[in-house]
This record gives C-alpha cells, sequence and structure tokens, in this order.
C-alpha cells in the first residue's frame, strides 16, 4: 500500500510529505525522506523490545499483564518515583502521562530539560519574538544559524523551510537570501552558508551581548575571538536586512552561559525588531518534544520539570529535572517512557537507574531497558499507532497508522498502568 | 429531576423572577417529569452561562501559561477525587479552567481566536477543559487567502474559501483582529485607520470588513463578523471605532468594546469615546459588542495583534512574545497589571462599566473582561455587582484615581441593571447571538443547562462566586461551590460548505509548510463535535 | 605519555542519528559513536593516526574510543552524543536541568586497550558507587 503526506516524527522537522510504501506489515519504501527518516522507517521493525521483568538477576520474558502489574505496583508504593521522557510520544500519551503522574505524586519531567530547557527558562524572563517556519520560507531574506548544525540534525530544514525554498516575497530563492553561520568549529552547516563566523567555545554571552551593543550604536571591540569589523559588518546586515531570523540549537544551550546565552539573543532579536522585522527560533530536536512542553503546560502549567509531591504541580528545574533528580539518587522508582536516559545522560546520573526500580516503556531496546527491572514495548508512533505531534514552531500535526502491530500505543499502556493504579 | 420553587429568570422566554419548577429528563428541559427533587426555594434559578469570547485554549494561550510560572505560582490548585490538579490565575490550565467557570454558573464557553494552521492545538486544549460545552472562532482578517481575494475583488472565491476554512478549522464564527495590521506586521508594519493600506495587496482594512461582512450574510452563519478594530488601545480609537460600525451595513459584533473606546489625543489626556459609541449602538439594529471590562488585578493580554501586543511592550517594559503564523495570522502575549491608582486603568475601568451603562438594550451586549486581558474571568460576580449596584460602582468611583470621574459619565449614571438583564448579558444574549438555540433558556426542548444562585442584593459579588448548584445536560456537576462531576462537554462547529479549489490546492503547495491535505482539523479532533449546518 | 589538552564537546551527526535507528546495541552504532574528532596537529602530537585508538579523560570518567581527523580548531575535540561521550560529563546541572554536555576539559592520549563495548559502558555505570 502507498500512503502519501505522512509525518515524519524524528526531528523537530516534522516534514509531512514522507510517502511510505508499505508491503504486509513490514515498510518497504520510503520517498522524500531524509536519511534519518528512511532509517527511522526501514528498520521500524528492527530491535522490538519484549515483555520483560529482572528475575534473579536476568531478564526474563513475561505475559503483559504480570509486567503491568508489576509496573503499577512499583508506581504506587513509590514514596518519590520520576516519570521521564515522552519527546517520541504522541500528546494522548503524554497527556496519560501527566495523568499518571499527578496520581502517584510523582516528578515529570521531558527530555527539554537537557536540550532546550534553558531555552524555556530564558523564554520565561523576556519572552520570545518567534514565527512559524513559513513566514522564514516567505519573507527571510538573512538567516542566521547560532550554535547548531541543521545539515547533520535537521537535515531538510534548509530545503523546507530556511535556505533554498521560493516563497511569497522570496521568488529568488537561495540568491535572494544571505545565511550566516556562527559556531565553535566549521561543520557541514559552514558550508551552506555565505558567511562562517568562528566563536570561542563558552563565549556566546560575550559575543551576543556585544551584537547588543553594537545594535544599539555602541562601538565593540574584538570579542570572543570574533574581529570588532566583523561583528560590526554583520550587525549592519542584520539591521538593514527586510525580515531576519536567528535560528539557534544547543550550542547556546549547553555550554558556558546556558540560559542566559539564550537571554542574551532572545534580547538581542528583540532589540532589532526596533530597526526591522526580526525573529528567533529554536532548533527543537525530538519529533515531539514541543508537544510534551505544550501538554505539560496545558496541564500543569509548566512545561518540565514538574513535581505533584503535594498534590499540585510545582515547577523548578535544577531540582525536579531528571538528571538532577538522579544524580542525587533522590527518585525510589522511575517510569521511563519513549526516550533513553541511560545513552544521554551522564553516568553519574543513569547509574541510579540501575540502583532503583527502573520500568521502561519504549517500542524498542535500548540501553535503558538493559539495565530495567520491568520492559514494556509499545507501538510507534507515528507508524504503528496515530496521534498528535508539534513541530519545532508549535504547528501539530496528524500522525498516521501505517503498519498493524501487535504492540500497543503508549496512551493504552499507560491507560492500563493508572487503571492498576487506581484499583 | 425536578427544581422545585426557584425563583426562575429566563428573558429568552419572557419569564422575569417567576416562583416555578423546572422539569428535566434525558438533559433536557421537558414539561413534566418526575426524579430527584431540587429545593430551589429562596433561590434564584438561571440558564447556564455562556461566555461569547474569552481565551482559554490554543497556541497562544499557552505561550502565556509557559512564560508566567510566577503567575501560576501564586494559585496552585490541588487534585480531588473528581477533579483533576494544575494552576489558576490570570492563564489557568485547562482543568481549572473548565472548574472554575463551572462554579461560576458558566456551561458553555467560546474561545475567541483560533489560528487556522493551530485549529488541532486549539481544539487538542477544548478537549481538556472539563464539562462545559465550546467552540472557537476562526481567524481570517489577515488571511492570504482573503486578502488576496479581496484584491482580486473576487466575492465567490472569497465566500467559498471563507466557508471551507470554517469548515477545516472546525471554527464557529469569522474572526477579525486587526483587520490588515498583522499582515503589515509580518514587515514590522501596522495599520493606523479602516482607510489605510494593507502592504502587497493594496486593500484596506474597511474592505476586509466589508468583504467579510457581506459573505458572512451570504452563508447565513449564526453569528456576525466579530471584530477586535484597528487601533485597539490607541487614545482617540472611540473614531475607529465608529468608522468600523459605519461601514459595515450587515451585523456586526465589536469585541471587547472598552478598548476600543478611547477618547483623548494622548495617554495623559484619555477619557471616555463610550458615549459616542453607545449612542451609535443605538440607534442601529445591526451592532452588537461585548464589554472587555478592565479589572484591578494582574493580567495577562494575549490577542492576534501583533503590532499591538509589540506596542504594549514597549510602552510598560514587560516581557514580550510574538507568534506569527503564516499566511494566516500573528499572536502577541505580554503581562500586565491594572491598578485602580494608575490615572490610565482608572479611566479605562470607567469605560467597560460607561459602554454597559449607556446601551440601553441589553440584548446587544455582553459581560466579559476578555479574559484574561482586562482581568481573569473569577472577577465576573463584581464585575456584576458594579452594573447592579450605583452604590458599589461609586463605592469604588471613590478609591479610583480622581481624573476617572473627570474623564467619563460614569459617576452621573443612576441605571441599575436588574437580575433579568444580568441574566440577559450573561447568557441569554450571548446565546441568541450565536444562534444556539438549546442555550441561554429554560423553556422546553433546551439543554438542561441550569445555574442557581442563593442571592443577596447586599451581597452581589458573593452571590455570582459560587453557585449552589450548577447542572449540565440535566446533571449535577456543582454542588455548593464545589465540582461533583466532571463530564466532557461538546464542540460546536459550523459547516457552511466550501470546498478546495485547484487554485487554493497550487497555493498552499508553493506557500505554506503543511500539506494540504494534513491542514484540516480530522474527526478525531472532536469527539463530541456537533454540526451546525448554514448556507 | 604524551597527552593533549582539549575542550570536550558533543553533538549530534547524521552517522549518529542513523544509526540510533538500528539500534543501540549495533555495532554501526558502536562504530559511529565510539569515535572522537581531532584536529590533524593535535592527533600528530599524541602520535595517534586515523581509526587508531585513544583514551579521553575527564574529572568525571574515561573511555577509550577511535579517533577522527577532522577540520576543528586544536584545542577543541568533538565527540557525538551517546554513552561514551556521557561517561566523561559531569551530572551537575549548576541548578539549571542541563548538564555541561558542551565544554569539558578533557586529556586525550594514544592507547593500545581495547574500545569500549556497549556492555562495557552498561558495566561500568552499573559499578558507580
Amino acid at each position: 500500500m502507498i500512503y502519501k503526506n505522512i509525518v515524519c516524527t524524528l526531528c523537530g522537522c516534522l516534514c509531512d510529505d514522507i510517502e511510505v510504501v508499505t508491503e504486509g506489515e513490514r515498510v518497504a519504501d520510503v520517498k522524500n525522506a531524509c536519511e534519518f527518516s528512511r532509517s527511522k522507517f526501514l528498520n521500524h521493525a528492527k530491535d522490538r523490545a519484549k515483555h520483560l521483568i529482572k528475575k534473579n538477576g536476568k531478564l526474563v520474558e513475561v505475559p503483559i499483564e504480570e509486567a503491568l502489574g508489576e509496573a503499577a505496583e512499583i508506581l504506587k508504593k513509590a514514596d518519590f518515583p520520576l516519570i521521564y521522557g515522552l519527546s517520541s510520544t504522541e500528546t494522548d500519551a503524554q497527556r496519560m502521562a501527566v495523568e499518571l503522574a499527578e496520581l502517584i505524586g510523582a516528578s515529570i519531567d521531558n527530555t527539554t530539560s537537557v536540550c532546550h530547557g534553558p531555552t524555556i527558562q530564558a523564554v520565561q524572563d523576556c519572552g520570545a519574538a518567534k514565527c512559524t517556519l513559513g513566514e522564514v520560507r516567505n519573507r527571510a531574506d538573512l538567516v542566521i544559524f547560532w550554535g547548531c548544525n541543521p545539515a547533520e540534525a535537521h537535515i531538510r530544514h534548509a530545503t523546507r523551510y530556511s535556505i533554498t525554498p521560493r516563497g511569497l516575497y522570496t521568488e529568488s530563492g537561495r540568491k535572494g537570501r544571505e545565511i550566516v553561520h556562527v559556531d565553535v568549529r566549521e561543520t557541514k552547516t559552514s558550508k551552506m552558508a555565505d558567511i562562517f563566523v568562528k566563536v570561542k567555545p563558552g563565549r556566546d554571552y560575550e559575543l551576543l551581548s556585544a551584537f547588543r551593543a553594537a545594535v544599539k550604536g555602541y562601538d565593540v571591540g574584538d570579542v570572543a575571538g570574533v574581529p570588532s569589523e566583523t561583528i560590526t559588518q554583520l550587525v549592519e546586515k542584520m539591521k538593514s536586512c527586510k525580515f531576519g531570523v536567528i535560528f539557534f540549537g544547543l550550542g547556546l544551550t549547553m555550554t558556558g552561559a546556558k540560559h542566559m546565552n539564550v537571554n542574551a539573543a532572545l534580547r538581542l532579536v528583540r532589540d532589532l525588531n526596533d530597526h526591522t522585522k526580526f525573529t528567533i527560533n529554536p532548533m527543537r530536536g525530538h519529533g515531539n518534544v514541543s508537544g510534551s512542553n505544550d501538554v505539560m503546560t496545558w496541564c500543569t502549567g509548566y512545561p518540565f520539570a514538574v513535581n505533584f509531591s503535594k498534590g499540585y504541580p510545582v515547577y523548578n528545574p535544577g531540582e525536579f529535572s531528571a538528571v538532577d533528580i538522579l544524580a542525587r539518587r533522590e527518585c525510589d522508582a522511575a517510569l521511563i517512557i519513549a526516550s533513553d536516559p541511560v545513552a544521554h545522560f551522564p553516568a553519574q546520573a543513569s547509574e541510579h537507574l540501575v540502583r532503583i526500580p527502573t520500568i521502561v516503556i519504549d517500542p524498542k531496546i535500548n540501553l535503558t531497558s538493559l539495565i530495567a527491572k520491568i520492559v514494556i514495548p509499545s507501538a510507534i508512533a507515528g507508524i504503528e499507532c496515530d496521534g498528535t505531534a508539534y513541530r519545532m514552531d508549535g504547528i501539530p500535526l496528524r500522525l498516521k497508522k501505517v503498519i498493524d502491530s501487535e504492540f500497543l500505543p503508549d496512551r493504552e499502556i499507560l491507560k492500563k498502568i493508572i487503571e492498576r493504579v487506581k484499583a | 429531576m425536578i427544581i422545585k420553587n426557584g425563583t426562575v429568570y429566563d428573558p429568552l422566554n419572557g419569564i422575569d423572577g417567576e416562583k416555578k419548577d423546572l422539569f428535566i429528563k434525558d438533559g433536557k428541559i421537558v414539561e413534566e417529569a418526575d426524579g430527584k427533587e431540587i429545593d430551589a426555594s429562596g433561590l434564584i434559578v438561571l440558564p447556564g452561562g455562556v461566555e461569547i469570547h474569552t481565551h482559554i485554549a490554543g497556541s497562544k494561550v499557552n505561550l502565556g501559561r509557559l512564560f508566567r510560572p510566577e503567575d501560576h505560582r501564586k494559585d496552585p490548585v490541588s487534585r480531588t477525587g473528581v477533579t483533576r490538579g494544575g494552576v489558576g490565575y490570570t492563564v489557568p490550565t485547562t482543568f481549572v479552567t473548565g472548574y472554575r467557570y463551572a462554579k461560576l454558573g458558566y456551561t458553555t464557553l467560546m474561545e475567541a481566536a483560533a489560528p487556522p494552521l493551530g485549529a488541532r492545538h486549539t481544539h487538542e486544549e477544548l478537549n481538556d477543559i472539563p464539562i462545559v460545552d465550546k467552540g472557537c472562532y476562526t481567524l481570517m482578517g489577515n488571511n492570504y487567502f482573503v486578502l488576496r481575494y479581496i484584491k482580486e475583488k473576487d466575492f465567490e472565491k472569497l465566500k467559498n474559501f471563507v466557508a471551507w476554512l470554517l469548515k477545516a478549522t472546525r471554527g464557529y464564527v469569522i474572526k477579525i483582529v486587526n483587520p490588515g495590521g498583522v499582515e503589515n506586521w509580518k514587515w514590522g508594519r501596522n495599520v493606523n485607520s479602516i482607510d489605510d493600506r494593507v502592504d502587497n495587496y493594496e486593500i484596506t482594512p474597511r474592505e476586509i470588513l466589508t468583504g467579510l461582512a457581506k459573505v458572512n450574510e451570504e452563508l447565513k452563519l449564526p453569528h456576525p463578523i466579530h471584530v477586535h478594530c484597528n487601533n485597539l488601545a490607541v487614545p482617540g480609537n472611540f473614531e475607529t471605532t465608529a468608522e468600523s460600525i459605519n461601514a459595515v451595513k450587515e451585523r456586526i459584533h465589536i469585541t471587547h468594546i472598552q478598548f476600543n473606546s478611547y477618547a483623548g489625543d494622548s495617554w495623559a489626556k484619555l477619557a471616555s469615546g463610550a458615549a459616542e459609541l453607545a449612542k451609535r449602538i443605538n440607534q442601529r439594529e445591526n451592532v452588537t459588542c461585548d464589554m472587555g471590562q478592565v479589572i484591578f488585578d494582574d493580567a495577562t493580554t494575549m490577542t492576534a495583534d501583533g503590532p499591538m501586543q509589540y506596542g504594549l511592550y514597549k510602552k510598560t517594559g514587560n516581557k514580550w512574545y510574538n507568534s506569527d503564523v503564516e499566511m494566516e495570522e500573528g499572536a502577541g502575549v505580554v503581562p500586565h497589571v491594572y491598578k485602580a491608582k494608575s490615572p490610565v486603568n482608572a479611566v479605562q475601568w470607567t469605560i467597560g462599566l460607561e459602554m454597559a451603562l449607556l446601551v440601553k438594550d441589553p440584548w446587544k451586549l455582553c459581560m466579559t473582561t476578555d479574559h484574561p486581558n482586562g482581568g481573569p474571568f473569577y472577577h465576573y460576580p463584581e464585575v456584576i455587582s458594579w452594573l447592579m449596584s450605583k452604590r458599589a460602582r461609586d463605592q469604588m468611583l471613590q478609591s479610583v484615581h480622581r481624573v476617572a470621574s473627570s474623564r467619563t459619565g460614569l459617576g452621573g449614571i443612576d441605571r441599575e441593571y436588574s437580575l433579568s438583564e444580568i441574566a440577559i448579558i450573561t447568557r441569554a444574549a450571548a446565546a441568541k447571538l450565536l444562534g444556539l438555540k438549546q442555550k441561554g433558556h429554560l423553556g422546553v426542548g433546551a439543554d438542561a443547562d441550569v445555574a442557581i444562585y442563593e442571592f443577596r442584593r447586599d451581597d452581589i459579588k458573593r452571590s455570582f462566586s459560587k453557585a449552589k448548584y450548577v447542572i449540565k445536560d440535566g446533571k449535577i456537576v456543582v454542588k455548593d461551590g464545589e465540582i461533583v462531576e466532571s463530564p466532557q462537554g461538546r464542540t460546536y462547529w459550523v459547516n457552511a460548505g466550501g470546498e478546495v479549489t485547484e487554485e487554493m490546492r497550487e497555493a498552499f503547495s508553493k506557500y505554506y509548510t503543511v500539506a494540504l491535505e494534513n491542514y484540516p482539523v480530522q474527526d478525531e479532533y472532536l469527539p463530541r463535535g456537533e454540526m451546525i449546518s448554514c448556507g | 605519555m604524551n597527552y593533549m589538552k582539549v575542550i570536550l564537546i558533543s553533538g549530534r551527526t547524521t552517522k549518529q542519528g542513523i544509526s540510533l535507528e538500528m539500534g543501540k546495541t549495533s555495532e554501526e552504532y558502536s562504530n559511529n559513536v565510539a569515535v572522537i574528532m581531532m584536529n590533524e596537529n593535535d592527533m600528530k602530537k599524541i602520535g595517534a593516526k586515523e581509526d587508531e585508538h585513544v583514551e579521553v579523560r575527564t574529572k568525571f570518567g574515561s573511555a577509550v574510543v577511535r579517533c577522527k581527523e577532522s577540520r576543528i580548531d586544536r584545542g577543541i575535540a568533538f565527540m557525538p552524543y551517546g554513552p561514551w561521550a556521557n561517561m566523561m560529563i559531569s551530572a551537575d546541572t549548576q541548578g539549571t536541568g542541563m548538564p555541561n554536555y558542551k565544554g569539558v576539559e578533557a586529556k586525550i592520549s594514544a592507547t593500545d586497550k581495547d574500545v569500549l563495548t556497549i556492555a562495557n559502558v552498561i558495566e561500568r555505570i552499573k559499578e558507580i558507587k
């Protein structure tokens, strides 16, 4: 069967023009997809997880009822459970996770905390002037990639949204745009740019502040390894363009001043709005991390790092973010869903997951499932079950089911756990 | 169920404080029924409240929630056996929104502004607002296709597109915010009058208003065009509002009219233009409005009026969120606070009330605070007390900045709203204006959405703060001010036909970043959808 | 022993992303992620050639990976996100929730030791006291 206009949920681009060809219960071919997407669709049947419980030090296969029952028992009994992940699943599952967290008084966090959490913290301080990706496609004549590498992390971003498309007011496509890349090292993204600016590692805050000063008319010297002349010229371009945009990534959120880097960038763009039209947009990584922020925000008021121990939601990154709870060894049980902290967290945080009963809900065997107490396999959102995912700019799209699967969707699994906890 | 011995106010059916029994069966008001009896002696019985304009669901509301943790921390809400937890204050979470409106006696809410590309988000949030019935208004006043077909003077294409867009977004109303101004904002500009130029389209806001008003009539949509006028919150803007009213001969609803009723040529000289506008509304049969009353409290301003929100950030220095949506609309969010001792805020406060008191026919007016722009809806009971009691509002007038008394005529107005008139402006008028025939009244056939209050004339605010009983579709959902049951409500939307054309398909693939096939809101987002056919 | 002091950055690469979907226990994943990208002159200084093994040490841990030449400044080295890089990054987020994934001081030296397998990595994690 041929399915058109399928949404890929791998990265925040959420491309929705994927053509999927299925043969029986497998994906035979994919068109329009980038390499990541191809790999995701074609390998959907690989490395699937099974229902497992660790008994006498070994993970053994068990019937689904036993896995669900044991998971509910663990979560019910825990004094300070942690629910983490969410970014690779659809919004109904995310809503169920929040409901479960509230029921058992858990801390609930999603992958934002190790990705664009600092961005959200900065936005909470000063707001952000953003736009949807089509505005960039249709109007932008100056595009700056700062601390991000779309050529290797958001592969079709350049052709669908930011560099080459011909849009409503950008009929000359690439020719009508000036592309700038600011980073600590040259990458494949630099090759797509007209100008590459190398910034010293950990010094983006100084550089962004220098830009702000230059926008306000001050003379700035050489800053963060960037010559004064470069700064002045770039700022001139930014003030005189018709529609400028900064796309930024983990180069700002993960280094040096972290959320203060982003704060400086947001304020720079705010200041530029006194001169021309300028927006700033974060390059969100996971396909539905935006969704996890939106769902948690409309249900609890807060986008990540939330705790329900008191029966109402409390927000505090650094206190209720997963890496911190794990590093301080505070939680006594963990439910990891749609993510792999053992692969992605510092080892000193992941190791606590070995010590406590950890329940993993995921379509695939991942590193966290190797050390888990209970493993529950689920259907892949966007291939084996439907739902909603939110693009990096906040636009929601419907995921379709193109393959029948023996595995339950995450939302069903969570619903069953909730029923057993309530019983 | 029988509601016995209550004093019923049902203005749509001419019932004005009559002792009457009400009979409910299968979720509807009926002639006769038996079953559980609610003793309503000494209590007043009104239809469930109908909220005609509030910001409760969707991307810009969620941006407001996201960037105001400091606002949430003041008002955490614990879960109970029946209700979910969350936070309140100016941007409450979805569950808390439903519970608090229900506790006030409201049973139908209309989300005032849904951007089409984000309509799925609006519906996802609406689905998480418990108890009440809902709908949303589809933003159209800065839409590429709307502007293009007005420029090309192709009325049939405009009509078709508008109908299709309403269906695709499962919306209820043609919503227009700063027509043309938000399109200009995409290049950093605005419009300053209804005859100013919309860049790249060479049309005027006036043409957008008249074009969409005409489409509205031809499609026979239940509600008029719902208009947030140009020049919102600009001193002297009552003239823009008057011009907008004059421009349109079909029905037009001016929303949060307080924010567009300013006289004076500067903030320092801010005065009320309410009298002038009320006069026009009184003279015409095609114009209605809702108040947009300001409350002295924290607020979060959030509208689709991108340039206006930017201006508010520049004036106040408060943090600012902007979100332009490709091909369609914009949005801006800026925290705000209204202070009684601020001369500007004091004058703003008087204007909303003045408007409500000078518009003679209560069927032409609905009570709103444009939540959360003018203030949280939790203050509705206080607004009611100011309308019903001259003493209460004079007392307030004494305590605000003295400039307010000289810049408006509020002090000289004696009128006091009766209970029946309150019932009109908080339920019956909205239901009628929205064409919701089974809402806003208690006649046979109406949905059994009932609010029962203990009314004391010496404490009006308290009387309306917590309903004694609220019944939704014949089920008791609120008892003694607490939620006892939390069913899911319906979502109303309007189907006026409309088809995709080749031209639309082509423009979509060239300029949008989502496939046309993926654009319309799918059935899955309306688990209890109720379609209303028109056109 | 010759070692090189660098600032270690971790991030995404295409190969890491693709092999993610092939399974983290796969050989592809290990080949694409248990690597460190270095400046060619830095590599010369420690006597390591392309694809040879190096040991990377920070205050927080160490890992043996393969080295690859890259267009990167001297004094900076890049590793793809994943369990090897994460052996060497602190879990202290300074109250922000975000570890220092980019920008930790590291020492790199050539070595004969075997590249850590995923199984090794898991064992190491389990052993942390």
